[in-house]
């Protein structure tokens, strides 16, 4: 046992203290603390602001409802240009959620375009660290791939690995602090877009290897199986329930992370909540969409 | 919350407390069947130590499957709440 603190749990500390003194600075909770230049001068001081838990989570989660309800001018994060455009397309309803979805899909498929790049420029024999992190993520993967459906069919591990990176980023990218920034998969119709495609390729594949007629004649023979029916019911339940899991997983985390961080004023335990409901969650969820996706593909094939 | 009637009121209440008590019996379930998985994970990981990875992977997938009737609930009380 040493008897010296370890420097996470004194920046810790720190952090504890700094945020309880400027609680009691600002003096009340809903009151805001001002720090920074305003003309020129210096700042400190407090400012009554309107706090609204049911407004904020409004704000936060249904976007075009709450300025449907306000009227006021939506604060748009990006490009005005953009924006106009989306809103010829789509409507004055619902432009702004659709614009921030897609906004923030655009950011993931950038990050990890930008990702793949720069690892295929610099593939070494004595792979550098970068390399050596994505391998063993690629290298994991491959081996449930050929766990789950043989050797001969480890193609499909471009796919699975692809999956996995897309919905860790996209759990990932919440816990940024810029503001407009949130998870893509918040949205339902990301996750529910990512389970059809999963399903399809389900399908495709299970057509491919055992033919037209081997695939249908499961579904569609009322002799041989008297509850085909169920058999479809099954199919399009495993959609919903493959995307909604997810969703409701990051959506449900980031109302808790919300609602628990206004509670306690934003000290300290949203560090916490943050770690579990972003990371944890996130990387679970990740993990256990991917897994899903190869059984369901492995369920198929073995038969 | 300014000027509703006294039906809008009652619709509104009759949400909230249905999403209540939809959060409070749809944990049950999932809180039971995660209790057992983990559990039964932990007989197989003192049985067969040098599994314990392969244990653990699966544990979690299948926590995360039962935990999926819970999500469902939580969907269901978000919409009580929000949509009303």
């Amino acid at each position: 046992m040493t008897k010296k603190k370890s420097p996470i749990l004194k920046i810790f500390i720190f952090f504890i203290i700094i945020e309880t003194a400027l609680v009691f600075v600002s003096s009340g909770f809903n009151k805001q603390l001002q720090i920074g230049f305003d003309d020129g001068k210096f700042v400190f001081r407090n400012i009554q602001s309107h706090y609204d838990l049911q407004e904020k989570i409004t704000e936060e989660f249904q976007i075009d409802e709450y300025y449907r309800q306000n009227g006021e001018t939506p604060k748009i994060y990006g490009s005005n240009k953009t924006y106009e455009f989306f809103k010829n397309i789509f409507g004055k309803t619902t432009a702004i959620g659709t614009f921030q979805l897609l906004r923030m899909l655009l950011i993931v498929d950038i990050l990890l375009l930008f990702i793949a790049l720069l690892i295929k420029k610099k593939l070494l024999k004595r792979p550098s660290q970068p390399q050596i992190l994505f391998e063993m993520v690629y290298t994991a993967l491959e081996q449930f791939v050929t766990e789950t459906l043989g050797k001969e069919k480890v193609n499909f591990t471009p796919y699975i690995v692809t999956l996995f990176l897309f919905i860790w980023v996209s759990n990932m990218i919440g816990m940024i602090p810029i503001p407009g920034f949130m998870e893509p998969t918040r949205n339902l119709n990301v996750p529910l877009g990512l389970g059809i495609l999963a399903v399809s390729i389900v399908h495709i594949t299970a057509i491919k290897v055992k033919g037209v007629w081997g695939h249908l004649k499961n579904y569609v023979n009322p002799v041989k199986n008297p509850l085909f029916l169920l058999d479809i019911i099954g199919e399009i339940s495993k959609v919903v329930s493959i995307s909604f899991r997810l969703f409701g997983n990051i959506l449900g985390g980031a109302i808790i992370i919300t609602v628990v961080s206004s509670l306690v004023s934003y000290v300290v335990l949203p560090v916490g909540l943050i770690l579990f409901f972003g990371l944890f969650v996130g990387t679970i969820q990740a993990f256990v969409f991917t897994m899903l996706a190869l059984t369901y593909i492995g369920v198929e094939i073995s038969e | 919350m300014d000027n509703i009637t006294l039906a809008q009121g009652i619709v509104k209440a009759a949400a909230l407390l249905g999403a209540g008590m939809c959060m409070g019996m749809g944990a049950l379930g999932p809180g039971v069947g995660e209790g057992f998985v983990a559990g039964k994970a932990c007989e197989g990981i003192a049985r067969s130590p040098e599994n314990a990875s392969l244990i653990t992977r699966t544990m979690l997938v299948g926590q995360a499957v039962s935990e999926s009737t819970g999500i469902y609930s939580l969907v269901i009380a978000l919409l009580l709440i929000f949509s009303t």
